[in-house]
């Protein structure tokens, strides 16, 4: 459904050097250098396929999305939406996606929303009955009822993330590339846009790309996720498949009434671990100690801490992958 | 054709619908031109009154009066935002939400432009034309509003806004380039304010400048339509400046549609 071959970036930056004095320079003289916003990132999606697009800040997820989406032209490699390239025949291809971009709306600011769909309508050609159909549909899973005749620009931000949602599925595209579709909304608003999200994607087999920070989001919706940094990848498979590869990591979770249990306990000079590979917090009587459980084994784990201080309650967690990726984004592998 | 119609006529909507919403925007606007309008007026009273001569340049007292108020409706009817609104959609980044669209980006903005139009059209051309026509039954004592001369100035009008739309769209295209527009437009506005005559009749300028700028598109803009109106072009010389218009019509609308294309594959787009 979507290859990715070789994908590059670049970008003509103008610097500016510090100072009024430099931007009399580069007023008469600008100083450009090439930016290279993505490097060489390839991966396949199949039809129906959820795929997490994940990546820390800047690291060029979004001009990714901007290239498939046909808005920018990639400088080399390859990219094949549906058999067709975005950047030719942009108004057919643009027929066969919808795309949201968390940041922007693509409604019309001073439209009430009900007249925003109609000219979506007329733009897709959607005819009548389908529209009707569809309308109810979107109502039903999003929620729209409420504020269908405000003006754009006084919706809440929940409710525009909503109604921009609606608007790129009115036309019942193949393909939604989401680019960070919760950023700033509440639990309620990000369960109801996760819960659509998954229902068209079940029920009309639709091709979803979707970049977000909420690594809640990835969880419930990705069963594969593919991680860049710096414009290049640096992960693709699925989320048991990153949990495996990158972190054995334990959560070990206890109460106690000693004092003092870091120096009692020294895990570390105990059973020799990197540095990396343990971290202990304290708060009050609770203890968290994250560690490797390839370094060492669970049960050696349990026994030592168990022999050695008085433990009221304890529990073992798997690390949840918030941890896994915070710890590749510090690494930058 | 008909599709087209039905794809681009919810545009024309907004337009109308946007309008509305900041009417008092508009009224402010208006207000504003007519102040403008005013004062050119009493500029001109006092040159005329200073001057010996009845007759300036092939203009009399009266007829600079007609000219003033007509310059004022013309460039009312024929304005066009495109360079202000393109270069801000490309300064903000806003651009990237009418790629995503299966809809031609200038067309967009000329139907958009053309709800607007029509409801200041609706407003102002009545009391305009009428008062326009009333200064004139004053000063000469007689009717001269001519329905030929006024149909064919609605003709040239509709040239002159889509010459300014196309030529707007093409400015505003350097923003792929500079960024931001705001001191270009300035520039801009004022060089084509002065070329178009709407500063002060092309008449006024020595006789070669005069020939050179009738021919540059910028005539075509406001100085033809008022000539049409007030019956200084007939016959011949009319069909030949209605030519030209459509000519630059022509010209900038494969001009815009060459530099889309080019500035597309350049574009970049700003935050987020």
């Amino acid at each position: 459904m979507i290859y990715v071959e070789n994908l590059r970036k670049e970008f003509k930056k103008t610097i500016k050097e510090p100072g009024v004095l430099g931007s009399f320079k580069s007023l008469f003289h600008p100083k450009t250098e090439k930016i290279v916003a993505v490097n060489d990132i390839s991966f396949n999606v199949p039809e129906g396929e959820i795929l997490g697009f994940i990546g820390p800040n800047g690291a060029g997820k979004s001009t990714v999305i901007k290239m498939l989406t046909g808005i920018l032209t990639p400088t080399s490699g390859k990219c094949t939406i549906n058999g067709r390239n975005p950047n030719e025949n942009r108004k057919s291809y643009v027929k066969e996606i919808g795309v949201v971009f968390g940041q922007r709306t693509q409604l019309w600011w001073d439209l009430p929303l009900r007249e925003t769909y109609a000219v979506l309508k007329e733009i897709y050609e959607v005819p009548d009955d389908k529209y009707h159909k569809r309308m109810a549909f979107l109502n039903e899973i999003l929620d729209l009822e409420k504020f269908i005749t405000s003006p754009v620009r006084t919706l809440s931000l929940g409710q525009r993330m909503r109604a921009d949602i609606a608007a790129s599925l009115l036309h019942s595209p193949k393909v939604l590339f989401l680019d960070e579709p919760t950023i700033g909304l509440d639990v309620v608003v990000k369960d109801n846009i996760r819960n659509a999200v998954d229902y068209i994607n079940k029920q009309e087999k639709t091709t979803v790309i979707l970049t977000t920070h909420d690594l809640a989001d990835i969880e419930l919706l990705a069963k594969r996720i593919v991680m860049i940094d710096k414009g290049s990848n640096v992960f693709d498979g699925t989320i048991s498949e990153l949990k495996s590869k990158y972190g054995q990591i334990r959560e070990l979770h206890f109460d106690t009434d000693t004092e003092n249990v870091k120096d009692i306990l020294s895990y570390k000079e105990h059973f020799d671990f990197n540095d990396e590979d343990i971290t202990v917090e304290t708060e009050g009587s609770s203890v968290k100690v994250r560690f490797n459980s390839e370094a060492v084994p669970v049960s050696d784990m349990l026994s030592y801490t168990l022999g050695k201080i008085n433990i009221k309650d304890i529990s073992v967690k798997d690390a949840d992958i918030e941890e896994i990726i915070r710890r590749l984004y510090k690494q930058g592998v | 054709m008909k599709k087209k119609f039905r794809i681009y006529m919810p545009f024309v909507n907004a337009g109308m619908q946007e309008t509305t919403t900041y009417r008092a925007n508009w009224i402010f606007l208006m207000i504003g031109n007519v102040l403008g309008c005013f004062v050119s007026y009493f500029i001109w009273k006092a040159v005329f009154i200073s001057g010996n001569n009845e007759n300036m340049n092939g203009f009399t007292m009266p007829q600079m009066v007609v000219y003033i108020f007509l310059m004022f409706l013309t460039s009312t009817l024929i304005s066009s935002g495109g360079t202000y609104d393109i270069g801000e959609e490309i300064r903000d980044g806003s651009i990237a939400m009418r790629i995503i669209k299966p809809i031609s980006y200038n067309s967009t903005f000329l139907f958009q432009e053309l709800g607007n139009k029509f409801m200041t059209v609706c407003i102002l051309i009545v009391p305009l034309v009428v008062g326009v026509e009333a200064v004139r039954c004053i000063f000469t004592g007689s009717v001269q509003f001519n329905i030929f001369n006024f149909l064919m100035y609605i003709l040239s009008c509709v040239f002159a806004y889509l010459i300014n739309f196309f030529f707007n769209i093409c400015f505003g295209f350097i923003a792929f380039i500079i960024k931001y527009l705001w001191g270009a437009n300035m520039m801009k506005n004022c060089i084509v304010g002065f070329l178009s005559g709407a500063t002060i009749p092309l008449s006024f300028l020595p006789d070669t400048l005069e020939r050179v700028f009738l021919i540059l598109p910028f005539a075509s803009l406001n100085y033809t339509p008022v000539m049409i109106y007030m019956g200084m072009y007939s016959g011949v010389s009319m069909i030949y400046y209605l030519a030209l218009q459509l000519f630059w019509v022509l010209t900038f609308w494969g001009l815009s549609k060459l530099l889309w294309n080019v500035s597309i594959k350049h574009l970049t787009v700003q935050g987020g």
